[in-house]
């Protein structure tokens, strides 16, 4: 080592590399943990998608009740919407990537009967749910994602299929979608039931 | 009276109590603040109240009175002004310190610097966490009054409140970890553990690590039962 010198250079070394790998490992998990996703359920454990098993079940007060499967759903007329995602808890992911299928295409498809002014929308787990108008169901950017920012929606983020009402509160997306049920009455849901808002529209 | 001047007082009661009184809450509101990232626990409920959420935002409205509390507690007390005026007091001293402990890290042996009641790493403890707990409390009561009315409030903010806040709690980690295990764990500096709780250190101990300090605390601030 050179006379004077504080440290050797390969300990120099070795602290820069050692450096350099936590600050940059550092930077990527702090920027996931602020910017990303938080999990949200209810019930645990997370309900577990079978592709070939699964069935969306769309029924209730309709003319033409239906079911489909994941292929199904998969080949329906399908569309890509850009959001933001709210929750309610107050943190935000922006830009998410979506692609879907819209709700009004569902509702079109059921032909809700006259009564029929909401619907309830049901998990894989059977404790969760949430609820729309129809009217609100019909807005152009309603829609039931399976994609997510160009991949299949992960198993922490609703897999197959989850509600997606980007001028709401993500409450009101409901996840582990199995059931899309139209009703006369409003079933608010199970945050509602607790006291949330029903319409939970974000005022930006 | 050789025992008489085995231990020396180092804090008194009020700067032992604001100590704890910030420092169990802090650790808590870590703890439940963390369970953001365990859904299964977060998803742990009573009559439909998420229990560490709420634990977290009631425990959080107690850290701001607790933490107006300490600083009002400074006002009437003489001995918590002068361990705070220590804290925050940096000069050359400080700096040699620092450059002692880096020249010892890299296994260069240098002259023993002049330390006073606390070391320049102490104080560089105090600064970070005193700023990191204003930033935080800021951030948590926007993000508390959020939880009850989002009439207050814009997504723009909560969402760069809670990116902040979410930035500043996992920065305290490292912090808190280092300095739980300074305090507590590592032989050489363990004994302050006593000091916090107990309110007194070993004088042989003072002597080695704050001599500056202990040669005149030895002199005048004795327990009164050992003048």
């Amino acid at each position: 080592m050179a006379p004077g010198s504080l440290i050797s250079r390969a300990k120099f070394l070795g602290l820069m590399a050692a450096g350099g790998v936590l600050g940059y490992g550092g930077v990527l998990v702090g920027q996931r943990s602020i910017e990303g996703w938080r999990e949200n359920t209810v019930e645990v454990p997370t309900p577990k998608f079978d592709p070939t098993a699964y069935r969306l079940t769309i029924d209730g007060l309709c003319e033409q009740p239906f079911t489909l499967t994941y292929d199904d759903l998969r080949g329906l007329p399908a569309v890509t919407q850009v959001s933001d995602f709210h929750c309610v808890e107050g943190w935000t992911v922006p830009d998410v990537k979506w692609q879907g299928v819209r709700l009004q295409q569902i509702i079109d498809r059921a032909k809700p009967s006259k009564d029929a002014r909401y619907i309830t929308f049901h998990s894989m787990g059977g404790i969760y749910r949430d609820s729309l108008a129809l009217q609100q169901a019909q807005l152009p950017d309603a829609l039931l994602a399976y994609d997510m920012d160009d991949a299949r929606l992960p198993e922490q983020r609703g897999a197959p299929l989850r509600v997606v009402m980007p001028r709401m509160f993500g409450y009101k997306g409901a996840k582990w979608l199995r059931r899309i049920e139209f009703r006369d009455d409003q079933d608010i849901g199970y945050w509602e039931d607790r006291g949330w808002r029903v319409d939970a529209w974000i005022k930006a | 009276m050789a025992r008489a001047a085995e231990f020396v007082r180092r804090f008194e009661v009020p700067t032992r109590l604001a100590h704890w009184a910030l420092a169990v809450p802090f650790l808590l509101l870590l703890l439940t603040g963390l369970t953001n990232y365990l859904p299964r626990l977060k998803a742990l409920a009573i009559g439909g109240f998420r229990l560490f959420a709420w634990a977290h935002v009631l425990l959080g409205f107690a850290m701001v009175v607790i933490a107006v509390l300490v600083v009002l507690s400074l006002l009437r007390s003489r001995s918590m002004r002068g361990d705070a005026e220590a804290l925050a007091a940096f000069g050359d001293d400080d700096v040699r310190w620092l450059e002692h402990e880096a020249m010892a890290l890299a296994g260069q042996r240098t002259a023993t610097p002049r330390v006073g009641k606390f070391n320049a790493g102490q104080k560089i403890n105090a600064a970070i966490s005193a700023l990191a707990t204003i930033g935080l409390l800021g951030t948590g009561v926007i993000l508390g009054i959020n939880t009850f009315s989002k009439s207050v409030f814009t997504v723009g903010i909560t969402g760069m409140t809670f990116s902040w806040h979410t930035l500043l709690a996992l920065a305290t980690i490292p912090v808190v970890l280092g300095h739980i295990y300074l305090a507590a764990l590592n032989p050489a500096t363990r004994e302050s553990l006593r000091g916090i709780t107990r309110g007194v250190v070993r004088h042989d101990w003072a002597m080695r690590h704050h001599p500056d300090w202990a040669t005149h605390a030895s002199e005048h601030e004795l327990p009164p039962e050992h003048r």
